[in-house]
């Protein structure tokens, strides 16, 4: 570190010597003064001046040769698509076997400057690769330039449109019969090289998919931490949907993925139709689409909450003691276990046909438990109804005296004076 | 950490490099060759627009700055006919990027001559326009706004007699200023969503007609007191303060509209929202 500052100041003190020497070096007497000013005035000249668009040095006048039978022609009649033009000019003028060659149909076509005279006059279009166009006399055509400017002297004539790719026009009192078009940038003799990004390898594949599960699957993790601290009651009463109807509440996500569409559209009618709902409408739509998205990832939550609940609640029927069985640890176990295909297709994805297998049967059971966990928040109310929980008996008479001497189902169950009877219905 | 330090350098380097990239020039103009009438569509699909008369020496102009990946320029003139069409229309490519929106933010400034009568048609997406009429010789309007926030002005008067002003919007705020310079026999304006302001200041020449419908907004009139107003209302849930304006059968007039020598009728229909008048001075 104290070298690195070191270093810097001997920079700047070298920064801060060398200009003064290097302006203390000439005498100066008055015509040193003289063109230490021009000097000057030249380089703010080449800083600020007009001429911003640089130009490649011009090659040597001549024409360029019409190409072979097997390369397009380009033809310059119309240049109202100049972006059209511009493509087929990148490709036609692509060198081949080291010359550059091109056909214009009804022209003919230039490399380097060209001019025409004041007293000539040329049919046919015309096109000018990497010169200026001076116009002193008549064309009687249409005038594309690529990477060069059009200069319309006075009493110079283009009777058809002009096109510059890559350049200006100038019009200095000359006649244009037809419409001026500018491309200031163009890339049409620029070979742009197919930087086609080469495909990741077998591991870099690997590692790429496993950050991106573990990145979903934390963040499915910070979703569930923060459902089961602001809303465990509800997350509890549909992860025990799930757990006491699974098939009824797969039949209803089913379901309610079937009627979305529809349902959003009779919302959106039916408030148009009052008209004073107009104005609601957009909260409408918002509010909708963020329930169905709470729906959906809750009720995935909820899907891992059950599986991680049953897991370990099997663990402890067989005397495993587990530290704290509580719905965090049902959380992290049951999206450990959802996380796991998805982990499986991430390392082994790269298998031809057996990582296809693997990520359908991802998806399929994703969208399996997702469907469930949906459904069961519907069939929930989000957790505020119970008739699909399981919850057959008052929470105030789960004691552990209860449980064990008091039979839960069957004939006794039912003669049970206070017991609830559920009511199986929506 | 200087690693990272240069990387994101680079990246944020790299990105805005790659985002000027595609933002590209382009100019178009074609002289006036003793045309006497022209007429022009301008299709503007996004960014800001500004139209105004240019130099009589050239019969239209259109400088723009645009976002090559996704839109292409148009440019075509039909010499038979007299009619151009000029502007920026999407090519349907370019996919969904994260970039700010001043690096993307699309220019276009158009100008036509003021020697040659002018048909004007319109068609603006989600554009912020400032579209300056006056000084041209306009014979007719178009303006679809679309989604824009766009001001129409007629600054100074309309040098032709000019039809019919058609103007709508979808979801826009659109304010039409000076139409009184306007010169046109018919004005007529369709709004979905959003607020219009038609502000009929100028130098009045000949009497007009005016039709607003609005389906859901504010619409905000600003009327000139030499000018006889008769205004028409059909509403639903919309408010109506008359501002001095008399009722007579099922018309509201300004004082004086009998024995005034130019006449400006409005009929207004309106769902829901609001009608207010202003008097200008």
């Amino acid at each position: 570190m104290r070298a690195l500052s070191r270093r810097v100041a001997l920079l700047a003190l070298a920064a801060l010597v060398v200009p003064s020497l290097a302006f203390a070096a000439p005498r100066l007497h008055p015509t040193g003064a003289v063109e230490l000013v021009h000097g000057f005035w030249s380089l703010v000249s080449d800083v600020a001046g007009p001429t911003t668009h640089t130009q490649s040095p011009h090659p040597a006048p001549q024409a360029i040769p019409q190409a072979s039978a097997g390369q397009a022609p380009v033809p310059l009649d119309d240049l109202s698509k100049p972006t059209a033009i511009e493509a087929q000019l990148r490709s036609a003028l692509r060198p081949h076997d080291g010359a550059m060659r091109v056909t214009v149909p009804n022209g003919s076509a230039r490399l380097g400057d060209f001019s025409i005279g004041s007293n000539e006059s040329l049919s046919g279009h015309l096109l000018v690769v990497q010169g200026t166009a001076d116009i002193y006399g008549k064309l009687l055509g249409n005038l594309v330039t690529v990477e060069g400017d059009v200069v319309l002297h006075p009493g110079g004539v283009v009777s058809g449109d002009i096109l510059t790719l890559g350049g200006e026009v100038r019009d200095e009192g000359g006649e244009i019969g037809g419409e001026v078009r500018t491309f200031r940038s163009a890339s049409v003799l620029a070979t742009p090289v197919e930087t086609r990004p080469a495909p990741p390898s077998a591991i870099e594949t690997v590692f790429r998919r496993l950050a991106g599960a573990v990145g979903v699957f934390l963040t499915l993790g910070a979703l569930g931490f923060g459902l089961v601290m602001f809303g465990r009651p509800n997350l509890e009463v549909v992860s025990d949907t799930v757990s006491h109807s699974f098939g009824r509440a797969f039949a209803t996500g089913l379901l309610g993925q079937l009627l979305l569409v529809p349902t959003f559209g009779m919302m959106v009618v039916g408030l148009i139709l009052s008209v004073v709902g107009i104005v609601l409408l957009p909260f409408a739509v918002v509010v909708y689409a963020l329930l169905v998205i709470v729906a959906a990832v809750g009720g995935y939550l909820a899907v891992a909450h059950a599986m991680g609940e049953t897991y370990t609640r099997r663990r402890l029927a067989l005397g495993v003691m587990i530290g704290s069985p509580n719905s965090y640890r049902y959380l992290v176990v049951g999206l450990g276990a959802l996380a796991a295909l998805w982990m499986a297709w991430a390392v082994f994805g790269w298998v031809p046909v057996a990582g296809d297998l693997i990520r359908g049967a991802a998806i399929l059971v994703t969208w399996l438990l997702g469907t469930t966990g949906f459904g069961a928040a519907l069939l929930s109310r989000a957790g505020i109804r119970e008739n699909f929980a399981g919850h057959l008996i008052p929470p105030e008479a789960l004691t552990d005296e209860y449980l064990w001497a008091t039979p839960q189902f069957g004939v006794t169950a039912a003669k049970r004076p206070g017991s609830r009877t559920p009511t199986r219905g929506l | 950490m200087r690693g990272l330090f240069l990387s994101v350098l680079a990246l944020a380097g790299g990105a805005s490099a790659a985002s000027a990239q595609s933002m590209r020039p382009f100019s178009t103009y074609r002289q006036w060759h003793g045309e006497t009438s022209t007429s022009a569509r301008l299709e503007f699909a996004a960014g800001a627009l500004r139209l105004a008369a240019g130099r009589p020496a050239e019969l239209y102009r259109m400088d723009v700055l645009y976002d090559a990946d996704r839109y292409q320029p148009l440019s075509d003139f039909d010499a038979a006919r007299g009619d151009v069409t000029l502007g920026l229309r999407t090519t349907g490519n370019g996919g969904l990027r994260v970039v700010s929106k001043g690096q993307l933010r699309q220019t276009a400034s158009v100008t036509f001559s003021p020697r040659s009568d002018l048909a004007l048609d319109v068609a603006l997406g989600a554009v912020d326009g400032d579209l300056e009429l006056g000084g041209l010789r306009l014979t007719s309007l178009e303006l679809e706004a679309g989604a824009s926030r766009a001001t129409v002005r007629f600054s100074q008067p309309n040098a032709a007699r000019c039809r019919d002003a058609v103007l709508s919007s979808g979801a826009a705020e659109l304010t039409v200023l000076g139409l009184g310079n306007s010169r046109c026999d018919r004005i007529a304006f369709e709004g979905g969503v959003g607020r219009v302001t038609l502000d009929f200041g100028g130098a009045w020449t000949s009497s007009s007609r005016v039709s607003v419908k609005m389906a859901l907004g504010a619409v905000a009139l600003r009327l000139p007191r030499q000018v006889g107003v008769r205004l028409t209302l059909d509403k639903f849930l919309a408010t109506f303060d008359p501002q001095g304006l008399v009722r007579r059968g099922n018309a509201y007039l300004s004082p004086g509209y009998d024995h005034a020598a130019r006449h400006l009728d409005i009929d207004i229909t309106t769902a829901v929202g609001g009608v207010t008048i202003d008097w200008l001075k």
